[in-house]
């Protein structure tokens, strides 16, 4: 008696099995034991860009099974073909190239990729900007930043210029300050990236900056753990914009500040809602379960 | 433009990169002002970018609880963060500037996509001179938390009259020979000028030198020269008197003194290669050395200057017991007998180094040493032979027993 699959199902099936088999074919070629690469992007069965990315994601950057997949892909001509592919107008094939040129970390992509953070579709920048951000160095820091400069503050674009930018290239920015627009997404990128280096030019932010400014670099500092910025995140709790209060309260709550715990009780008591909220929390973060009863007042 | 491909041709492994490369480098390096007291680098933070130093100093620190160690002092023409863009190690030091500096950083993507694989020999260079340094600096912060030798070093002079007898050869070696027995303890400073060669003979890659630091002032003076020591892997270290034949006229007795007084509070032995010429500066040298190691080969001609050389050192008051003859047989059938060098020198034969066939010659090539790496070799019985000389006339428990006995005789003689 013959079973017959209900409609779809065998198309699914084998979408599958060819999906496997292209992983396996590109997992060899990582590996070394194979160097054939028949992709073929025009594939609509299943998404072959996901399928290159899934194995080229954790391979570290200039390591030799990158090397190998980058090879195999010039030589197949696949790489000439995606790069081609960016030129395309179906924002889904555009999507799949970012996804690719990203996940092989191809530099000499970067010209290519740079003008797709202006792309009108916000999934085909956000995949232009994701893919930059893989690749790195200063070339991808610059497009990231001038993106920033057109776009303003966008998550997906802070995100990308933290994972991309070289070293000292935030702490730069930050520094100059002859783009201030620029300098809200710089000290956001410079918290995500968490390097020491940049506290220096986030303190001086904190310092002379504007209330916005000034906020941002209290929040990057308690997230990049900054213990020396302590005594000017305190200093912060009395600013007069209450931005700047919240975020000093919040990142003296990351950075486990014990010894601030009469600052932060004192803004239980502060005018704003949002602060009080702010120092509530880091007060439950210190870990201090000691509630005086002044606060709890003035929690209720 | 300039500026930037002058601070890339100060690194020693881009001297042989094509113009159009270097050009290539240049234009994607970008210049940063760094105010004095800044970080550059933050010890144990990953790192993707090397940084040429344009303009200033910077000072290197390695924290190692309780206390911070300097490890080095860089300035104008050095580069640094290349542990951590090229071998994917986290920052194995923190680097401040010590003055305002400028420096020019380019980014690992960067000199992945200029150098490519048609230079990939290159960045294989770069990622030597990183490892070579990593080891030197994990080296010093040990030697800096063990704390410094307490006695000062021997100063052992090799000095070979003539070219060819093999004197940077035997120093080499005795370097190696010695540190087998105080590894990280020996010093071999090259003076053979105008070409030192020894750490290339040794498979290191100097990319700075004794010249070098004679502009340093007084209170960093330490740090920048023990910051130029090279490394080896089997425990010897180098000190290259001069990069380029230029730089040798830079190296004053002043310079010497200087150097040595510094190098013997840190050291166990100082072996300093003299190489062929007397000089000021080898004079001054002959002042400071404990002991004298003449290698002379089997030939009429270098066994005249030997003979000349002994007149010269004895006349400058170089004691007798203090002068090491090492005959050297650079073939398998010497011209002269060894009773016949005897009788031209005036002098017998310390240490008789027997034909080695082609093994010095590949030594240098594959950049071994060989009285680390070939025990039957006859440089190894040689050099280990003139190490237990050594050791018998400076040796500590030596020194010791020879100081207890003279103070038994004073006694005695009471």
């Amino acid at each position: 008696m013959a079973v017959e699959a209900p409609p779809g199902r065998m198309e699914q099936a084998r979408a599958g099995m060819r999906r496997a088999a292209l992983k396996r074919q590109v997992e060899a070629v990582a590996a070394g034991s194979g160097d054939r690469l028949p992709i073929d992007l025009e594939d609509g069965a299943f998404d072959v860009a996901t399928v290159v990315a899934e194995v080229a994601w954790p391979l570290q950057p200039q390591s030799a099974s990158l090397t190998r997949l980058v090879v195999a892909l010039h030589r197949s001509g696949v790489a000439d073909a995606v790069v081609a592919g960016l030129a395309e107008d179906d924002p889904l094939q555009l999507e799949r190239c970012c996804r690719i040129l990203g996940a092989l970390r191809l530099e000499p992509a970067v010209p290519w990729l740079a003008p797709l953070l202006r792309s009108e579709h916000v999934a085909v920048s956000d995949r232009a900007a994701r893919a930059l951000g893989r690749i790195g160095g200063i070339r991808s820091a610059e497009a990231l930043l001038a993106a920033t400069r057109r776009a303003g503050t966008r998550r997906t674009l802070v995100v990308a210029l933290a994972r991309a930018a070289p070293d000292l290239f935030i702490e730069t920015v930050l520094s100059s300050r002859r783009r201030p627009g620029l300098l809200g997404a710089a000290a956001l990128a410079a918290g995500l990236r968490r390097r020491h280096t940049a506290v220096g030019p986030l303190l001086a932010l904190l310092d002379s900056g504007t209330r916005r400014h000034r906020a941002i670099s209290c929040r990057a500092l308690g997230w990049m753990r900054a213990g020396t910025a302590i005594p000017a995140l305190t200093s912060a709790l009395s600013d007069p914009d209450w931005r700047v209060r919240m975020a000093a309260a919040k990142a003296l709550g990351e950075l486990h500040a014990q010894a601030q715990f009469k600052e932060l009780d004192l803004l239980l008591t502060d005018r704003d809602p949002r602060v009080r909220k702010a120092a509530k929390q880091s007060l439950l973060r210190l870990g201090n379960v000691m509630l005086s009863r002044d606060w709890r007042w003035a929690w209720r | 433009m300039l500026a930037r491909m002058w601070a890339l041709q100060q690194a020693a492994v881009f001297f042989t990169l094509p113009e159009g490369v270097l050009r290539a480098l240049a234009r994607r390096l970008r210049r940063v002002r760094i105010a004095a007291g800044e970080m550059i680098v933050n010890q144990g933070e990953p790192g993707d970018s090397l940084f040429f130093i344009e303009r200033g100093r910077c000072r290197v620190v390695v924290e190692k609880p309780p206390g911070l160690v300097t490890v080095a002092v860089l300035s104008e023409g050095d580069y640094l963060g290349d542990g951590a863009c090229l071998l994917n190690r986290p920052q194995q030091a923190s680097v401040y500037a010590q003055s305002e500096c400028i420096v020019l950083t380019l980014d690992r993507q960067s000199l992945h996509a200029v150098l490519g694989s048609r230079h990939a020999s290159v960045i294989e260079e770069l990622r030597k001179v990183a490892d070579q340094r990593f080891r030197a600096f994990a080296d010093t912060t040990l030697q800096a938390t063990w704390g410094t030798l307490l006695h000062e070093a021997t100063v052992v002079g090799v000095y070979s009259p003539k070219g060819g007898s093999g004197g940077t050869c035997i120093a080499l070696n005795l370097v190696g020979s010695l540190s087998r027995r105080y590894p990280g303890q020996v010093l071999l400073l090259d003076l053979d000028f105008p070409y030192s060669h020894s750490a290339l003979l040794a498979g290191l890659l100097p990319t700075t030198c004794l010249a070098r630091v004679g502009g340093v002032p007084p209170e960093s003076f330490e740090e920048v020269l023990l910051s130029t020591v090279l490394y080896h892997a089997g425990g010897p270290m180098i000190l290259p008197g001069a990069l380029k034949p230029e730089e040798a006229d830079e190296v004053t007795p002043e310079l010497i003194n200087r150097a040595i007084s510094v190098l013997r509070k840190t050291f166990r032995y100082i072996v300093v290669d003299l190489g062929i010429t007397i000089t000021d500066s080898t004079l001054a040298l002959f002042d400071l050395t404990q002991h004298i190691v003449l290698v002379a080969a089997p030939e009429l001609s270098a066994l005249k200057s030997a003979a000349d050389a002994i007149d010269i050192l004895l006349q400058l008051g170089t004691p007798d017991d203090r002068l090491a003859v090492v005959l050297n047989n650079r073939t398998p059938k010497p011209a002269v007998s060894r009773p016949a060098v005897e009788r031209k020198l005036k002098r017998r034969v310390d240490i008789e180094v027997g034909f080695d066939e082609m093994r010095p010659e590949q030594a240098a090539v594959d950049g071994t040493i060989l009285s680390l790496t070939n025990p039957k070799s006859e440089i190894t019985k040689g050099t280990d032979s003139l190490t237990t000389l050594l050791e018998a006339w400076h040796g500590r428990s030596s020194a010791a027993a020879r100081t207890g006995a003279r103070s038994r005789s004073v006694n005695g003689a009471r």
